[in-house]
């Protein structure tokens, strides 16, 4: 378009050229909402409210001016349209590892040298690569294998799969005293992460890893031999507080404040739960202790969610940002204030107020094995978001599984149809 | 063209029986005439023609130039800029429009057939058609306007005359400047799963002792519904309002003077003559605005009940997010037609629900004048429009004026039509008059009734909203705010950090500015277009009223290409630029029409006066003052209370209270203390400017924008 090049010609004369615009106003605009001395280091983050304050407190340490940017979930959208226009932030957080490799595929990322991978697990590090060529470096690490409860309400803490379905059976039929599970269905992350923890279990080695990298093997007895299981346990009688209609109404923040009220006895939540389980509490109460989740066939899960940070293409401050993200004593602040976790190894666990975050750090630490959150490995919509992909997909099967007189088995067998063919779509592997 | 038009006039001014058509001209400025703005102002300037017109007649010096100026707006030809100085007047809003609307269009199409990854043509291949969205987005379309009219038109009458009808108008105009986010947090509120929480889910228990699920996938279009009909009732109970005042109110006595009925009087004295056109300008403004339900759904609807919400427009949102490429770009397209289509039915509803004003036939007269005594007292009826204006000594001979109560006048002429047909039964008077009254104190003692019911269920979500402010975070995420003990905790948290001060300063300073800049953008291109008339003007009227109905999510990507070339996007001048460029066909739009309706009068005054373009530009502007301060509030409610550009456009050096407000509802129960604290306050601004401006708001808006 001829008068949108005119005018964007002379980049140094842009003010001129829109004052002869009359535009004067807009130039105006331009002293007043950018009086920024130089160009601060741009991050953008997926992270709001309290989140947010803390890194802000992390990035106080660094010596040069940076503008955090909270762009939400939907942070994907956000870089595509930032791309498109050419204003890329210098720094990105994304919590989907997919999306690392996706954005490294499209040339969008600037390679990192390869010394920012070791303070890290080589199987976290490993996701951030891409035709061997390090496209990112982790700034926050979630434990996604926890049970919250008030030991007011729960006398024995389940140790296995068979014990979470006798306690929830057993609550669900009293019909007094406090629900057995809450649970914040109306986010997809939350059903994602229980199918994963399941699923670690009781996949074969290899196959989780086969449907991160994309591979269409969601029909596969491992999936549906999961998926039969959570069947189960949901459909139990009384098992959601308010039942399974109302459960897919409530967002994971309300079912750990569900729970620290003692109205619920049991919520499956990762670590960051405990701001919300630490400030919702009631008085006269107990405060919300945790375990991990219970073994499935024998195995006890852990799986992790991360947050890593990219340099989008162009960007020459970035990297030096991510050296200072990178380093042991970077995220003190968040450390000190909770509910962070380091993927960090160069972060001693002692370091970490005591309680639950070291407990964590130090379990995460030893587990031999880790497993990164399956649906944010993902590609593409398929890895989910609001209405869309595999949320979508768990929550549907939420709903019907839990419905009165649901064929679970039909169920089971056409959720898992569905993945395999979103899975498909998604486009295999990268 | 103007030499055409002299004779035309004078045959107007002369012969208004004439039972010819009138020329396209003068039917333009009909329709204008007959819009809800106050008849009598036009009736005014035209008065004042009649008297220069006299006095011209008397000073020959004058006289030169009424003859050339006086003859009716289509005669303003003479008096206007040469053709380049409009052209110069059009480029800057001319360029802005293009670029970032019409191009970005144009871009979209394109993108929608082809392949976003190889960028090759394939065809259709993009689109498919996912009906129960679709389905959707029309059912919006078609059901929110449908009940806004009628709760409308109900409120507005039934509130009329009475003492308590202005504190009912008055409850009912927040809830229009409330930001539509902020609407979103109210009824999420209200409608909170949680019957300790929620008091519309905790009142429907204690009524009903089981409450539905408000959010639930079945009925979440419902409730989304409902709070679109909370927020925008009130305009047009605003519009009906001025509608209802326009009409003479001889009108209707004189319908019941013949024994007409109620219905009589509704249908001759309201519908006829006015209303249908109102109700066709209400029902096509609300059906447009539903495209907005984006922000409504991206609040309240729960994640998991975002798809049984879905429309169009979040549709696009989530194939495509803030760029516009292959299957995204085809959903906008779609989207595109279905409101191209709607606004191009609205028009065609528009116009037919305005007829020309014809004169009836003179043999439907004689057929009355042969049924029943009635031709008599019919006679003056007929001219009582006219008279009944103050100073209706008018000659015969004022040409609009005649043409714009011949609307009226013809309404009554089929009034005394249907008061024949009354007389038929008038043999059992008595009796139907008595039912009739008993009737009537019903209905009027319902009547009475409904504004204040309306007042009590429109300030409510409100007062949930300030109430739920008013507690501590713990007990608004815990227990309804009916429950828990006053606090000032929730809006000491969100005054802790800079977050919402910083926003609300970036908020009101990007405000401004677009304000500014779309006003005297808008004002510099109206004044060339004020001239046009005839087809010309209803051409300009459909490209500006279909600019501005662009949905700026469809738009989204090849908006950010243009602004990425003048290297803005992302930053507070490219997000000004796309809300001035967004904003400017409406604001040019009602200033154009108003413009166009400034006495001729003035605008000699201004030429015999005022010796450059720039004083006849700057008295238009100070005499249709009440126009550009409507266009000036709702530019500024609109910037203030935007959710979309800013979640398409912002960049890093400032975030828009919208999304502010967005950002703290993704975790609603926990956040609901503060976010219904951040949500009053950002609400304080919109709904203090529209109350205190309703006035001009309500003047400009009648007068210049729902033609």
């Amino acid at each position: 378009m001829t008068p949108g090049r005119d005018r964007g010609a002379p980049a140094a004369s842009r003010r001129a050229v829109l004052r002869a615009a009359g535009l004067a106003g807009v130039s105006a605009m331009a002293g007043a909402g950018c009086s920024l001395s130089g160009r601060a280091t741009q991050v953008a983050v997926p992270w709001s409210d309290g989140e947010l304050d803390q890194f802000r407190a992390v990035l106080r340490g660094y010596p040069a001016p940076v503008e955090v940017v909270s762009a939400g979930d939907d942070i994907d959208a956000f870089l595509r349209a930032r791309h498109l226009a050419g204003t890329s932030p210098d720094v990105a957080i994304l919590s989907r590892p997919g999306l690392v490799t996706e954005y490294a595929q499209r040339n969008w990322l600037a390679p990192l040298s390869d010394d920012l991978a070791a303070p890290f697990r080589s199987e976290w590090s490993d996701l951030l690569r891409w035709n061997g060529r390090l496209y990112g470096a982790w700034v926050k690490a979630a434990f996604k294998s926890l049970f919250w409860y008030l030991p007011s309400n729960v006398d024995s803490v389940p140790q296995t799969w068979e014990d979470l379905v006798a306690l929830v059976r057993r609550m669900g039929a009293a019909g007094s005293g406090p629900v057995p599970l809450a649970i914040g269905a109306a986010d997809g992350w939350v059903l994602t992460d229980w199918l994963e923890n399941v699923l670690t279990c009781v996949a074969p080695a290899g196959f989780y890893d086969a449907l991160a990298r994309g591979e269409p093997r969601w029909t596969e007895p491992p999936v549906t031999e999961s998926l039969t299981l959570l069947a189960e346990l949901w459909a139990l009688p009384g098992a959601f507080i308010g039942g399974p209609s109302r459960a897919l109404l409530t967002q994971w923040d309300e079912s750990v404040v569900e729970v620290t009220t003692g109205r619920a006895a049991l919520v499956f939540e990762a670590d960051y739960a405990q701001g919300y389980a630490a400030s919702f509490g009631k008085p006269g109460l107990p405060a919300a202790r945790t375990f991990r989740f219970p073994s499935v066939d024998g195995v006890r899960p852990l799986v992790m969610g991360g947050d890593a940070a990219v340099v989008l293409h162009g960007s020459r401050r970035g990297e030096d940002l991510i050296r200072y993200l990178v380093g042991a004593h970077a995220f003190d602040p968040w450390i000190a204030a909770g509910g962070y976790l380091s993927p960090n190894l160069g972060v001693r666990t002692d370091r970490y107020p005591e309680g639950l975050q070291r407990q964590l750090a130090e379990e995460m630490n030893d587990a031999p094995v880790l497993r990164f959150d399956l649906s944010d490995r993902l590609i593409g919509s398929f890895g989910g978001a609001d209405g869309v992909g595999i949320w979508r997909v768990l929550q549907d099967f939420f709903r019907s599984v839990t419905a009165k007189g649901a064929d679970r088995a039909a169920v089971v067998n056409r959720t898992a149809a569905t993945l395999n063919q979103a899975a498909r779509r998604a486009g295999g592997a990268p | 063209m103007t030499d055409g038009k002299r004779p035309e006039s004078q045959v107007r001014a002369g012969a208004v029986p004439l039972p010819s058509g009138p020329p396209p001209g003068e039917r333009v400025d009909g329709e204008r005439a007959g819009s809800e703005r106050a008849g009598g102002e036009r009736l005014d300037g035209e008065r004042l023609d009649g008297e220069r017109l006299a006095r011209g007649t008397r000073d020959p010096l004058l006289g030169e130039l009424v003859l050339l100026d006086d003859v009716g707006p289509v005669r303003r030809g003479r008096a206007y800029p040469a053709a380049g100085a409009a052209t110069v007047l059009l480029v800057p809003a001319g360029v802005l429009l293009a670029a970032l609307v019409l191009w970005p269009v144009v871009r979209t199409l394109q993108a929608s057939v082809i392949d976003p990854d190889t960028h090759a043509f394939v065809g259709l291949a993009n689109f498919e058609l996912p009906w129960p969205v679709i389905g959707r987005t029309v059912l919006w379309a078609l059901v929110v306007p449908a009940v806004v009219t009628a709760l409308g038109y109900l409120l507005a009458s039934a509130s009329r005359r009475t003492y308590e009808g202005r504190l009912v108008r008055l409850i009912l105009l927040p809830p229009i400047a409330v930001p539509l986010v902020v609407t979103a947090v109210v009824f999420r509120l209200m409608y909170d799963p949680d019957r300790g929480r929620g008091t519309a889910t905790a009142l429907a228990a204690a009524l009903f002792g089981k409450a539905p699920s408000f959010l639930g996938p079945t009925l979440i279009t419902v409730s989304l519904m409902s709070a679109f009909v909370w927020a925008w009732v009130g305009l047009a109970v605003v519009v009906f309002r001025a509608a209802l005042d326009a009409i003479p109110a001889n009108l209707a006595d004189s319908v019941r003077a013949y024994g007409g009925t109620r219905l009589d009087v509704f249908r001759d004295a309201r519908w006829k003559p006015l209303l249908r056109r109102t109700v066709a300008v209400v029902f096509a403004l609300v059906a447009l605005a539903t495209a907005r339900t984006f922000d409504l759904i991206l609040v309240l609807a729960p994640g998991s009940v975002r798809d049984a919400a879905s429309v169009l427009a979040v549709r696009v949102w989530q194939t495509s997010g803030g760029t516009t490429s292959g299957r995204g770009a085809a959903v906008g397209v779609l989207w595109l037609a279905i409101v191209a289509l709607g606004m191009v039915l609205a028009s065609l509803g528009v116009r037919q629900a305005w007829p020309p004003p014809t004169i009836p036939p003179p043999r439907r007269r004689r057929k009355t004048k042969g049924a029943a005594p009635v031709p008599r007292p019919g006679e003056p009826r007929g001219s009582e429009p006219v008279g009944g204006q103050p100073g209706g000594g008018e000659p015969a001979g004022n040409g609009t004026g005649g043409t714009t109560e011949s609307g009226d006048g013809t309404e009554s002429g089929d009034a005394d039509g249907d008061g024949t047909d009354g007389d038929e039964t008038d043999e059992d008077e008595g009796s139907p008059a008595e039912r009739r009254s008993r009737a009537g104190r019903a209905v009027r003692a319902i009547g009475r009734a409904v504004p204040s019911v309306a007042a009590v269920l429109w300030a409510f979500p409100l007062l949930v909203l300030v109430a739920t402010s008013l507690h501590s975070p713990e007990d608004a995420a815990t227990a309804g705010w009916w429950r828990a003990p006053l606090r000032l905790a929730s809006y000491q948290q969100i005054f802790d950090d800079s977050t919402l001060s910083r926003s609300l300063l970036f908020t009101a300073a990007l405000a401004l500015v677009v304000t500014v800049v779309v006003v005297g953008l808008a004002l510099l291109a109206a004044y060339p277009l004020a001239w046009l008339a005839g087809p010309a003007a209803q051409t300009a009227g459909m490209v500006l009223l279909a600019a501005s109905v662009v949905p700026v999510q469809v738009i989204a990507g090849p908006v950010n290409e243009v602004l990425a070339t003048v290297r803005l996007s992302g930053s507070s001048q490219g997000l000004a630029l796309v809300h001035i460029a967004l904003g400017l066909p409406f604001t040019i739009l009602v200033l154009r029409n108003a413009l166009a309706d400034v006495p001729a009068a003035t605008l000699r005054r201004v030429r015999l006066t005022g010796q450059r373009e720039w004083d006849a530009v700057w008295r238009m502007a100070t005499s249709i003052r009440p126009a550009v301060v409507a266009v000036c509030v709702l530019e500024f409610v609109q910037v203030w209370n935007d959710f979309a550009v800013g979640l398409l456009f912002s960049g890093p050096d400032g975030t828009p209270l919208g999304l502010l407000v967005y950002g703290q509802a993704r975790e609603f129960v926990t956040a609901s203390g503060p976010l219904a604290a951040i949500s009053t306050l950002v609400s304080v601004v919109p709904v203090l400017l529209v109350v205190l401006a309703r006035r001009q708001v309500v003047a400009g808006l009648v007068s210049g924008a729902l033609r």
